[in-house]
């Protein structure tokens, strides 16, 4: 299963430097992170390359974090490649619970990650178009 | 300027004969309830005596809930007040008719006592309701012949339209309510100095200092009347300042006063801070001997100006147990732990704050989430946040401002104390 770690933070100062230091910590590099917020607190989500030490690290910190599946799609870097995607998922009728990304090769290659609310049909979905997915091992070597 | 005057301005022999005789009826009638039939109560043969009547706790009202305090058949009650809340029992107070026609007198003795008269308009902004501030006053008013505008609280802009086209000349008011109210005449470009009728104010339920009540007289150019009360007698009207503002008369022909030493509870003499005990000398329904209210005071010395007999108290100085006043509204601190430990998501530790914000006191309640159950969405956390929200207004009928914090983030629990930090000012 693809992941990222979900991690419930106050909205104050110093909250995310705390969990940025267990992970420089760590050795682990985070590829991507996204932050949502309802105004008093909100939710980190980070993209790492050694995602279960990472969850370890922080557990035993006390952070209240979680696993969330999700789908990491390369696509290309240039106009139109996220609209082409998203077609297809609107088409399945595919809702997005969340969703960021991040650059891999700039100009030639991007990574998108989603958490979609029906995981079979949008990855069988993507797939049909011949998209790649990427897995664990493969986004770790990113 | 009595409204009776023989009552008021007895002597204090007759006074002390009077109460002997009332409490020797009340012992008498208590004994009737389930609660204190089984204390052996004698009858008394000098005040001192009462001494010995062992004291009856709020506690104890919980633990006899619903009805191990009524002495009369319920078919003989006519009205029922409580306190906020289902966890761990509310008080829950009974009254017969007999009862509301003595809160009744109570109230309009008070009301006639600081210048209300039939000419007057009163506007009554406190909560109607379980709560008794509300149809305390109420009723007093309308004996006196009072109009009276039972408009509860909230919704300022109406409260000032009111006031401006009825002409409302009382107001039975929260103090920090008063305040936020004179900010919304001030936002109006109005000066109630001018613009309206208002000469009386009754201001009570919560604890306020001095300073605060001539604040409110400057603003609005009034009179600033101290009411206290605790459903537990009857409500508003047990005691109320005379125009002289020199403290909180008691009603002695209605209730037995003392003050104690809420740790060894041994009586103090008059002068002495302590914890306020009263006895009902009228109650019918549900008679309380030697009742600890919780309310921390002291007995002013000597008489007072207006002529009254009758014993004052200074200002409320806080409570000797760990009671919260919320705009008015009662409620202890145990409530809030009990509603939110039994929602799932909660963690371990919480705290509660109470701050003064635009004048009013505001709420907050923060809670530690539960790491084990997280799964990881901001929709779940609101969703956690709203029901805690939720369930805590149901409880305690104020509506907090919940915070949700990190596991470990709060002080770890050793006792209650360190949960609760009052940061309010006056």
């Amino acid at each position: 299963m693809t992941y990222h770690l979900s991690i419930f933070m106050e909205n104050r100062p110093g909250k995310l430097e705390k969990i940025t230091k267990i992970l420089s910590d760590n050795n682990i590099n985070i590829r991507a992170i996204s932050l949502a917020s309802a105004g008093e607190f909100g939710v980190a989500k980070l993209l790492v390359n050694k995602g279960d030490q990472a969850f370890l690290a922080l557990k035993n910190q006390n952070i209240t974090v979680s696993k969330r599946k999700i789908l990491v799609i390369l696509i290309p870097d240039a106009p139109g490649a996220m609209y082409d995607l998203l077609v297809v998922l609107s088409e399945k009728d595919i809702n997005l619970e969340d969703c960021y990304g991040f650059v891999v090769e700039s100009k030639k290659q991007a990574a998108l990650v989603i958490e979609a609310e029906k995981y079979p049909q949008a990855e069988s979905a993507l797939r049909e178009k011949g998209y790649n997915l990427l897995s664990d091992q493969e986004l770790s070597n990113i | 300027m009595y409204w009776e005057k023989h009552i008021e301005t007895l002597d204090e022999k007759t006074l002390k004969e009077t109460q002997l005789k009332m409490i020797n009826e009340t012992l008498g009638k208590a004994g009737e309830a389930p609660f204190y039939r089984n204390t052996p109560i004698k009858q008394i043969k000098t005040l001192k005596e009462f001494n010995e009547v062992p004291f009856t706790k709020k506690q104890d009202l919980r633990d006899h809930f619903p009805y191990g305090f009524l002495r009369k058949d319920l078919a003989e009650a006519v009205r029922l007040h409580s306190s906020s809340g289902t966890t761990g029992n509310p008080t829950v107070v009974f009254h017969t008719k007999a009862d509301i026609k003595n809160w009744t007198n109570q109230v309009t003795r008070c009301m006639y006592m600081i210048g209300v008269r039939r000419q007057d308009v009163f506007q009554n902004t406190m909560g109607y309701g379980l709560f008794t501030g509300g149809l305390g006053l109420h009723y007093g008013a309308e004996e006196l012949g009072a109009l009276t505008i039972p408009i509860g609280p909230g919704n300022s802009r109406r409260q000032i339209w009111f006031m401006r086209t009825f002409g409302t000349t009382v107001v039975h008011i929260l103090p920090s309510y008063a305040l936020r109210l004179y900010s919304l005449f001030a936002e109006m470009h109005l000066d109630p100095k001018k613009d309206t009728k208002l000469k009386i104010f009754i201001i009570g339920s919560e604890p306020h200092s001095e300073k605060l009540r001539r604040q409110i007289e400057g603003l609005f150019g009034v009179k600033a009347y101290n009411s206290y009360g605790l459903s537990e007698m009857c409500g508003p009207g047990v005691g109320f300042e005379c125009p002289c503002q020199d403290g909180i008369h008691l009603w002695e022909d209605y209730y037995y006063v003392e003050v104690i030493n809420p740790k060894t509870e041994e009586p103090l003499p008059p002068g002495e801070e302590g914890e306020l005990v009263l006895t009902t000398l009228q109650k019918e329904a549900m008679p309380l001997l030697r009742y600890r209210t919780g309310d921390l005071t002291r007995i002013i010395p000597g008489r007072c100006r207006c002529g009254r007999i009758h014993k004052r108290i200074e200002r409320i100085k806080g409570r000797a147990d760990d009671m919260l006043i919320i705009n008015g509204v009662n409620l202890f601190p145990i409530q809030i732990e009990e509603t939110i430990m039994k929602i799932p998501g909660v963690g371990n530790n919480y705290l509660i704050e109470v701050k003064t914000e635009n004048f009013m006191d505001k709420l907050y309640v923060k809670v530690e989430v539960d790491n084990k159950i997280f799964e990881g969405t901001l929709s779940g956390l609101t969703h956690l946040q709203n029901k805690i929200t939720g369930e805590l207004k149901t409880e305690i009928t104020v509506t907090p401002v919940v915070q949700l914090a990190e596991p470990g983030s709060l002080p770890v629990w050793e006792g209650k104390a360190k949960r609760v930090r009052d940061l309010r000012k006056n």
